[in-house]
């Protein structure tokens, strides 16, 4: 019997996640109980597993909520040290690669005729054998992804006993250039741990670190820790980079220097440092005095573009305080990319930094091992058909990878080839034997994310599909070979040899627990820290000849740079067959569902291109075709296309959207061993039009003071107030008397209909303050809010309608940018404002829209008629329409094919066609945590209820409570100087309360 | 806290001889347990019961709350273990149910049907009674914890030989019961 099936109806509960069918009972409803209960499992309640995020090689701490069985919700571990409890949206939207209908459901293999065939795995097994016992050792390969734990020792390990050492670790943001500027300067070859906090000033040189780079969440939190306004002190931040990208949207200054120039800028700050010893110079940096002394401010100001005041500034303010540059990421990987790192390197070291905000851990082999380089020695090896066997785990070098390295062709030469891959990618697509892997919350296994913090995964439910462990398979095959191989593990099976690996590391830590309680705590805790002190690291001798004469990359004589930057939604497009992440709109374009290029608007004109025109973008390596996105923070020189799209297998989500920009990237690997992101190219107008699936209305807040801004200098006395928005404050009409009095009235009134029965006591009155200072406009919130709320994902059609469902979204504004005035980007999450005097409320005919005793603007589904007034008299349109049933498999707009929809959250109502919904405050939450109290018999505390767009945010924007509890902290907020209410002129009295975003300007 | 979950009082007197008649004789421990009870127990379950006529859908097992929880007394939470702590009152797993059964009512064909199904590996697909709709949410436990019993909504389930839906469980339904006890009437307590 299929294990599986008890868990798919359990009793009466799940309710919530049937269809909103009426109070008819004429449908007969099975109740199918387990047969025996599980451990731990009592039916409606929860049960948490911590685990760990596998969706980048961040390593975040998941905790996984698990209803009767199924895991509904993943949120942050607080325990864990990486991510403190938050998470991004790519990790939310985890849940949707454990269910996702396009997975493989058994092993396959290829019959003659190139289709794929489900087999037994007995069978399977005995193939891999066979054709691993034909093949002598060396002509072996395994790729797999990033693997920092058990499972890559037991990869090489296995390996070793077939006598291969063919490793190859196919990672396509594996931060070569970042690697080697280490080794080359530091003599270290790994990735540093950054203390975004302890700096008051953060430089970054093209580095997205709120978005892909390293350890995105880990850093979004130190940085709003830093950054964020606070008591009158925050840090400053600037960003060098040809493009604005989401990371640069939270600068106070954004610079773009000529592409590729950015080493000249640090070199050029590093001299002037070293000229005016601003800060205390390490004495071995004097080493560099001649490397330094040829890069004059006035000769990096010739060809960067930037003023050379500009640079002598930076160099002042970067030496005042405690500072932090960073560099190496993705989007500025030009094949000059570990020059750039290098100098900052440089420039961290001279400023007295390395060991302070940038901290190398204890033990070096912590790091990204292989990079590009290996897979482009592989293909050469297929070609030359030296590959008997090539095993494929974690990884689709066949989509991530320059086009003209011919991987996918190259593939067809070797003689077998397994995946491992949970989907039927580009490269699975081309092999022989499919051997589909667990999903990682269906797993054992560890991880070190980085030095001290070894986390651990466990499985936290059944497995959805007949698929088995790869570590489990591994020595299934060794057992069966014997020899030489078999007798290296002694372990039955995966889980054993992780634990064996944890015992050994039990003896390394010197613990004296039994193993079994060594063991259930790391389970519980998600894993273990350890302490110990940073490495402290010098200045390699060969760091100044190993910048040289730094040569800039100057793009060859074509009239525009391409930026291939990484997208912080897709990543490299492993999120692309996940429909929240689809869509997700872009927190810088807000474009769903596609590829776009950006250009910028005067560049645009001058061509003749309009938003939405299919542009042709050629490069040496290839040629791709997508819509035009007017983007205003670009150089003019310079176009830009995220990662991700373009997938021609893969799944239902991905294939066949968008264009996959790998194909203009050169195939040849740079001097330090990655594939090079920037592109020269020339585009061409092909006529074509198509408009873009975004959410985004205007991108001018047109005068309304929706996401509003104040300078430090204004709020800590030293300049006078902003006086942007006097102007706006004027629209608004004053409140007679009178209608203050009715309002007054009302609300005491609701306030008595409280005080009755299970609510009684001092009565709550919800809201929330969202701090716009810390904001960054990542998006976790939105995502985390799908996965919640159960809301449909609509398509790009119905996105172009403007019928996304998202009850939350980011707006993004831009400011300025034109007539030589800086640009600024402006973010504001925008959900339901829950107002005290609701527009919607008094327009609904049947009271479906209503306010509660408690402040909570409620929408009852089951009343609701559909008639969209409230939609039509919302002044921040954040009502939803169900246009279509999303919950009918027979409809096209269907947005849970199995198993998809067992992800739903059993608390809250799968909305039906014709009912208009919106954000609830996460009332099921509330509900939830009164109820609980109430058992307890105990009242609410401050910081009880957590919805879960605050649960998620990297950077603790979000502050939710009982505005009447005059201890909370949202009451505090809701006071702040800082806090404003959107469009408080119509007298619609939010229970949002937003602080303004604060820019720390230079101060005069 | 006081509970008033399972009102019915029973009385075991003949009706334990008639069921071994009926259905076999009980395992010795079964008798013995039964003995002991005897004395105070005042109701019987009927042994012939006409199905034809019986309220409520047939169930693919002719489980008998009369018995279970009439005669025998037993306590509703023993298998809907749930009800107290989570909204969810639960339906019995198989194997609470051959806790007993492992032993007790042997040759009866109604208790074989569920010693196959669990030797076979197989659940039992009742057939739900109480259904809600799915727009709302009703915490079995706060229930339970306000001193209601299974009985008020559930009806007279200890002499139910199959169980029927007692209470129309529609809104207004609800509502009486809420005004009557000053309980909040609050859309968004039940409705999310």
């Amino acid at each position: 019997m299929d294990r599986r099936r008890f868990l798919e109806v359990l009793g009466v509960t799940g309710g919530g996640t049937a269809a909103l069918a009426g109070c008819s009972t004429d449908q007969v409803e099975k109740l199918i109980p387990y047969l025996v209960p599980p451990e731990h499992q009592v039916p409606g309640v929860a049960t948490y597993y911590a685990t760990t995020c596998r969706e980048c090689p961040a390593g975040c701490g998941l905790h996984v909520r698990v209803r009767e069985g199924r895991a509904v919700k993943v949120e942050g571990n607080p325990e864990s040290p990486v991510n403190r409890g938050r998470l991004c949206a790519r990790g939310q939207a985890s849940l949707q690669g454990l269910y996702n209908p396009d997975r493989v459901r058994g092993p396959m293999a290829r019959t003659a005729d190139g289709r794929f065939e489900p087999i037994t795995w007995d069978e399977a097994i005995a193939r891999l054998a066979e054709r691993l016992a034909a093949a002598s050792g060396d002509q072996i390969w395994f790729v797999t992804g990033h693997e920092t734990g058990t499972f890559d020792r037991l990869v090489d390990e296995w390996l070793n006993g077939l006598r291969s050492n063919r490793r190859v670790v196919h990672e396509p943001f594996a931060y070569e250039a970042l690697r080697r500027a280490n080794r080359d300067v530091f003599n270290v070859s790994a990735l540093p741990t950054y203390d975004f906090a302890a700096a008051t000033y953060v430089l970054s040189f093209g580095t997205d670190f709120l978005e892909t780079w390293v350890s995105p969440v880990e850093h979004a939190r130190g940085f709003s820790a830093g950054h964020g306004f606070a008591e009158g002190r925050m840090g400053r931040y600037v960003h060098i980079e040809p493009r604005m990208s989401m990371t640069a949207m939270s600068a106070d200054e954004w610079i773009a220097p000529v592409p590729g120039s950015e080493a000249l800028l640090a070199l050029a700050l590093a001299h002037i440092i070293m000229r005016d010893r601003g800060a205390a110079v390490p004495p071995d940096a004097l080493r560099l005095r001649a490397l330094l002394a040829a890069h004059t401010p006035q000769g990096a100001a010739a060809r960067t573009g930037v003023a050379v005041e500009t640079i002598e500034r930076l160099a002042r303010e970067f030496a005042a305080g405690p500072s932090l540059a960073v560099a190496g990421g993705i989007g500025a990987q030009h094949p000059q990319a570990h020059v750039t790192a290098a100098a900052v390197n440089v420039l961290n070291y001279v400023a007295g930094n390395v060991g302070r905000t940038v901290r190398f851990g204890p033990e070096p082999t912590v790091a990204f091992g292989g990079g590009y380089g290996d897979l482009a020695d592989l293909t050469r090896a297929m070609r030359e058909g030296r590959v008997g066997v090539l095993l494929v785990h974690g990884a689709n070098p066949a989509y991530a990878s320059p086009a003209g390295l011919g991987f996918t062709d190259a593939m067809g030469r070797v003689g077998f080839t397994v995946s491992f891959a949970r989907f039927l990618d580009e490269t699975a697509m081309a092999a022989h034997l499919i051997l589909p892997d667990h999903d990682p919350l269906e797993q054992w296994n560890d991880a070190e994310p980085r030095a001290n913090v070894t986390a651990l995964q466990q499985p936290v439910m059944q497995p959805v599909f007949d698929t088995r462990q790869t570590g489990d398979i591994l020595l299934a095959m060794a057992r069966r070979m014997g020899g030489r191989v078999g007798a290296r593990f002694t372990a039955g099976s995966y889980k054993e040899y992780l634990q064996q690996s944890w015992q050994a590391l039990q003896r390394r830590l010197r613990n004296s627990q039994p193993f079994d309680v060594f063991w259930a705590e790391a389970l519980q805790r998600g894993g273990i820290v350890t302490e110990s002190p940073p490495r402290p690291v010098r200045l390699g001798i060969g760091a100044a000849g190993a910048i040289g004469e730094a040569t800039i990359w100057a793009a060859p004589d074509e009239p525009f740079t391409l930026i291939a930057y990484p997208s912080p939604v897709l990543h490299d497009g492993r999120g692309a067959n996940r429909p929240w992440l689809q869509e997700l709109p872009d927190p810088v374009t807000k474009v769903t569902w596609s590829t776009w290029v950006e250009i910028h608007p005067a560049t645009a004109r001058r061509l003749g291109i309009a938003e939405g025109d299919f542009v042709e973008v050629t490069s040496a390596a290839g040629t791709v075709t997508a819509p035009a996105y007017l983007y205003p923070g670009l150089r003019e020189d310079v176009v830009a296309m995220p990662t991700g799209q373009g997938h021609t297998a893969f799944g239902r989500y991905a294939q066949g959207r968008g264009a996959n920009v790998y194909h203009l990237l050169s195939a040849e690997p740079m001097a330090f061993g990655g594939v090079a992101h920037y592109a020269a190219v020339t585009i061409r107008n092909t006529g074509r039009h198509e408009r873009l699936a975004k959410t985004e209305g205007r991108n001018r807040q047109m005068g309304r003071g929706i996401a509003r801004a104040t300078t430090l200098g204004a709020l800590v006395g030293s300049e006078t107030p902003e006086a942007a928005h006097e102007e706006h404050a004027a629209h608004a009409a004053p409140v007679p008397e009178r209608i203050e009095h009715i309002l007054d009235e009302w609300q005491e009134a609701q306030y008595a209909e409280a005080r009755r029965g299970n609510y009684a006591g001092e009565h709550p009155r919800w809201a929330m303050a969202i701090d716009l200072s810390r904001c960054t406009g990542c998006s976790a919130c939105v995502t985390a809010c799908y996965a919640e709320n159960n809301i449909p994902t609509v398509g790009p059609a119905l996105v172009r309608h403007g019928r996304e469902m998202s009850w939350l979204r980011i707006e993004r504004y831009f400011e300025g940018g034109e007539h030589g005035e800086p640009l600024e980007t402006r973010v504001i999450p925008m959900l339901c404002q829950h107002c005290g005097n609701a527009p919607c409320e008094p327009v609904c005919p049947v009271f479906a829209a209503y306010h509660t005793p408690d402040g909570l603007n409620a929408q009852v589904y089951n009343r609701c008629v559909g008639t969209r007034y409230c939609s039509n008299n919302c002044p921040y349109k954040v009502r939803y329409f169900n246009w279509f049933d999303y919950q009918a498999p027979q409809d096209p707009t269907f947005a849970w094919p199995e198993p998809l929809h067992w992800l739903l959250n059993p608390d809250v109502t799968v909305r039906a066609k014709g009912v208009m919904e919106k954000c609830t405050f996460c009332v099921q939450r509330i509900r939830g945590v009164q109820h609980e109290a109430r058992l307890a018999d105990r009242p609410l505390r401050d910081g009880d209820v957590v919805t879960a767009c605050q649960q998620t945010c990297p950077s603790d924007a979000i502050v939710f409570g009982d505005l009447n509890d005059p201890t909370s902290r949202v009451h505090d907020l809701a006071a702040d100087r800082r806090g404003y209410r959107v469009l408080e002129e119509l007298n619609t009295r939010p229970a949002i309360t937003y602080l303004q975003k604060v820019r720390n300007t230079r101060e005069a | 806290m006081t509970k008033r979950v399972l009102l019915a009082a029973g009385v075991l007197g003949v009706g334990a001889a008639l069921v071994a008649l009926r259905y076999g004789a009980p395992s010795a421990g079964l008798r013995a347990q039964q003995d002991t009870t005897a004395a105070r127990s005042a109701y019987v379950a009927p042994v012939d019961v006409d199905t034809a006529r019986l309220p409520g859908p047939k169930q693919p097992v002719f489980y008998r709350h009369d018995i279970h929880a009439g005669q025998y007394e037993m306590d509703c939470r023993y298998c809907h273990f749930a009800a107290e702590v989570s909204r969810s009152p639960g339906m019995p797993t198989l194997s609470t149910c051959m806790g007993c059964h492992l032993v007790a009512g042997a040759g009866n064909p109604e208790v074989e049907k569920v010693r196959a199904a669990y030797n076979e590996g197989r659940p039992i697909e009742w057939i739900e009674i109480h259904r809600l709709p799915p727009f709302v949410q009703f915490p079995h436990n706060l229930h339970v914890a306000a001193d209601l019993t299974c009985q008020d909504c559930h009806g007279p389930i200890e002499r139910m030989p199959q169980v029927y839906q007692y209470a129309s469980l529609k809104m207004g339904w609800c509502l009486d019961c809420h005004h009557e006890e000053d309980v909040t009437t609050e859309c968004t307590v039940c409705h999310y």
